[in-house]
């Protein structure tokens, strides 16, 4: 099968572009349809048929430019000869004939241009100028001796590729992880194909004598840098498959088990990717509404229209149905110092889950509690978040005044399908714990979750009156990392269905 | 009759037919095309309401002269809506017609079990093809010519509705428990599926199809499809008017205008005889291409330098 293709198809999935093998099947047929030839068409093609979100888009659009783009630069070969079997690669790209370059003749050059596949029209200049370094006429030429010297000679293409690879094999190039080790690893591939001796060799060829020998030196200095432009690619090529994902992925996965309170302000983003990659996940599952029959009522006008076909003889019942309610969801928020940054992921994971939560009011508090949905309506999540962590932020906890403030502010607005979501750690500073207005909550309320930053172990010690709240709530979840908000959350869409 | 495979040919022949129709549109789109012809895949368009994703179908269905076929989604959208039903009045019709044939069949027939069975012969005509009344899906697939189907804005129909179409699009086929597959006719359809994104369309069923995003076009190209739609207009209006679109969907505004509004703008600033922009002409005008109240409001302060800037770049 076309390995380039499949390579691009890892790199996208690896850029965590979802692409399933139905999908590939179809890229294959539709690069069969449009060919190589056509860069922007290609690209306009695969972009139809791989990726299938805007997101995903966007990604494809740098993968591809990436991944294609040092390619294209690297079926440029320094001479007249290289350029030959470059050409070759791209038709052997197009699925054609692979394998045919012919290494002959390499003096007389001028000939050979006008016979080049068309593929390669983009890189002539580069070409063009290569040739135009020459400043000493071609003609006879020494035999190089050192074994690199003559492969790059031999000017085949392939040969060349299965060189660098198996040289890459070599020096583990599979294992690159950062892009700092891109230089290391160029220098261990040229290094294990024989480069030095290959820079003795021309050495010692430039201070002879020889005009041949001189014009040798020449030829093999540029094949040379055309050699470590290619191996730098082929190194840029294994980043791409193997390295920058692996990289990330295990950042984030120390990030996803992390204690959210302790990290730091540059690690934001990419958390703030992670939460939106995980809701995502969780609204792909939980889209789908449910219609849930209402036992007991007849749909009239239904059971007629179906019952026609029995001559009217009533023995099919169309009962009505209503699609489920999407749950009401109030959270609030401890945004005193302590607790401050959980509410941040807590509050960006429930507003990034717009699409099966549509109705969720959140309220923060220290000491006084106060609606802070309007800023959400109004500004982006960020911006959101530092606000209502300004508004609400100082002042010392008092569980018991909050509680009694969003009473008062809409206890009456809660019914049988609220789910109330406290987030804080339950530490009252001593004060009073009014567990009589959480237990008013309780009776009112579907559920009453309460998530606790703390671990486990800390609950119930010092000021914390998690055991006063917990017999008034449905749920006592522990929520210091990202996987542990995730599962909560989770279980909370679940218990809605 | 048009020569379809000639017009398909290439991308840009069929860039060339699309404009030639008064659609004009970027080349993605018209890869879109011709990917969705030559690989006999469904289309599955996104984007914002108002870019042209039905009218990309309708141009089409156009362009080949093709009959078009619509399906307009709606919540509680079924099969009986969607693919096919009995013409129930009309088996009850032929029932209490033929029961006086019915005699006429029985007779003879001796005991129980041969009347029965001349019963079955005689039944199965109700379940026939002459009393399947075809609604949109199957229609298309009987269609001679082929046809263009438009499943149009299938985010607001079921996640049921979604798992239907999936046979329909995959193998152009639809199987009915009393008839058995119908297959598609001979050309099988062209089938584009809009969404304007309400909810997640299903993996499954993107996976069957091409994904085609139109996103809102830069100002060259609004500009042509300005001219291609309302080819009176000035060009000095057309220019300034389109630019002061872009900048305003620079703006943060419930429902930004799209290419439909810029169309209509120009229609309205053609009735109105205007032949430049200027704030008082645009502010009359506002409620063509803002559709909120609270959009039209946050505008109007900075009506002035926006149209100022429209004008003078």
């Amino acid at each position: 099968m076309d390995q380039l293709l499949t390579n691009f198809i890892r790199a996208l999935r690896n850029a965590d572009v979802r692409i399933s093998t139905a999908e590939t099947l179809d890229a294959f047929s539709t690069v069969q349809l449009v060919g190589y030839r056509d860069r922007q068409l290609l690209k306009d093609s695969l972009a139809l048929v791989l990726p299938k979100t805007p997101d995903e888009k966007a990604t494809f659009e740098t993968c591809f430019d990436q991944f294609f783009s040092f390619r294209e630069r690297s079926a440029s070969p320094p001479s007249n000869t290289l350029m030959h079997s470059g050409s070759s690669e791209t038709a052997d790209a197009d699925g054609s004939q692979p394998g045919t370059a012919d290494a002959g003749g390499s003096g007389e050059s001028q000939g050979k241009r006008t016979g080049r596949g068309q593929g390669t029209g983009n890189t002539q200049p580069v070409r063009e100028t290569a040739s135009g370094a020459e400043s000493l006429d071609s003609g006879e030429m020494s035999a190089a001796r050192s074994p690199l010297g003559q492969l790059l000679t031999r000017a085949n293409t392939i040969e060349i590729n299965m060189a660098i690879s198996a040289a890459g094999q070599q020096v583990n190039v599979q294992q690159i992880e950062l892009f700092t080790q891109k230089g290391v690893y160029t220098r261990r591939i040229l290094e294990a194909m024989g480069h030095a001796e290959l820079q003795q060799e021309i050495f010692t060829l430039t201070t002879s004598d020889a005009i041949a020998d001189r014009r040798l030196a020449q030829d093999l200095g540029r094949r040379r840098d055309w050699l470590r432009e290619r191996v730098r690619d082929h190194v840029e090529h294994q980043f791409l498959l193997h390295a920058d994902v692996t990289g990330r992925r295990l950042r984030e996965s120390l990030l996803r088990n992390v204690r959210l309170s302790t990290l730091e302000q540059r690690h934001h983003r990419l958390l703030r990717d992670i939460v939106q990659r995980m809701a995502r996940k969780l609204v792909a599952a939980y889209s789908r509404r449910r219609k849930v029959v209402r036992r007991g009522q007849l749909h009239v006008p239904r059971t007629l229209r179906r019952n026609l076909k029995y001559d009217d003889a009533i023995f099919d019942l169309q009962w009505k149905s209503v699609k489920t309610d999407q749950p009401k969801v109030f959270a609030i928020c401890d945004v005193s110092g302590s607790v401050a940054n959980y509410a941040r992921f807590m509050l960006m994971f429930l507003y990034s889950l717009e699409e099966v939560l549509p109705k969720v009011r959140s309220f923060a508090f220290s000491s006084d509690l106060g609606e802070v949905s309007e800023l959400f309506a109004r500004n982006d999540i960020d911006d959101a978040i530092a606000l209502a962590l300004r508004q609400y932020g100082s002042g010392s906890t008092d569980y018991g005044q909050a509680l009694a403030d969003f009473r008062k502010l809409c206890l009456d607005e809660l019914d049988k399908r609220s789910t109330v979501i406290i987030l804080g750690d339950a530490r009252n500073n001593y004060g009073d714990a009014r567990t009589d207005v959480l237990k008013e909550i309780y009776d009112r309320a579907r559920r009453v979750i309460w998530l606790n930053p703390e671990p486990r172990s800390l609950w119930n010690t010092g000021d914390s009156e998690m055991r006063h709240y917990s017999p008034y709530c449905h749920q006592v979840d522990e929520c210091g990392t990202l996987t542990q908000l995730e599962r909560v959350v989770s279980r909370l869409l679940l218990s809605q269905r | 009759m048009a020569d379809i495979p000639n017009i398909a040919a290439s991308v840009t022949s069929l860039k060339q037919h699309l404009e030639a129709h008064r659609y004009i549109c970027s080349d993605q789109i018209a890869t879109a095309v011709y990917l969705a012809y030559h690989l006999r895949k469904p289309v599955l368009i996104e984007g914002p309401p108002g870019v042209g994703k039905t009218e990309l179908a309708k141009t089409t269905a156009e362009m080949f002269e093709l009959p078009l076929i619509r399906l307009q989604c709606y919540e509680g959208l079924d099969e009986a809506k969607a693919l096919y039903e009995w013409k129930y009045g009309k088996q009850l019709l032929y029932t209490q017609v033929l029961k006086q044939t019915l005699d006429e069949v029985l007779q003879g027939a001796k005991g129980f079990a041969e009347s029965v069975k001349r019963l079955h012969e005689f039944g199965d005509i109700f379940f026939s093809e002459e009393f399947l009344e075809a609604r949109p899906l199957l229609k298309a697939l009987r269609e001679e010519r082929g046809c263009v189907l438009l499943i149009d804005e299938v985010d607001k129909s079921d996640h049921e509705f979604e798992s239907l179409l999936l046979e329909i699009l995959s193998d152009y086929q639809v199987s009915i428990p009393e008839i058995g597959t119908v297959k598609a006719r001979h050309t099988p359809p062209l089938v584009f599926l809009t969404s304007n994104n309400t909810r997640e369309i299903s993996d499954a069923l993107k996976r069957r199809c091409l994904h085609l995003y139109i996103p809102f076009p830069d100002i060259a190209l609004e500009q042509r499809i300005v001219n291609a739609r309302v080819p009176e207009i000035a060009p000095q209006l057309r220019e300034q008017l389109v630019r002061f679109i872009h900048d305003l969907r620079e703006l943060d505004l419930k429902k930004v205008p799209s290419i439909s509004e810029t169309i209509d703008w120009a229609r309205t600033l053609l009735l109105l005889h205007a032949d430049r922009l200027d704030s008082e002409l645009v502010r009359n005008t506002m409620n063509v291409i803002l559709k909120f109240q609270e959009d039209i409001e946050s505008v109007q302060p900075e009506l002035r330098n926006l149209t100022d800037k429209a004008v003078r770049s």
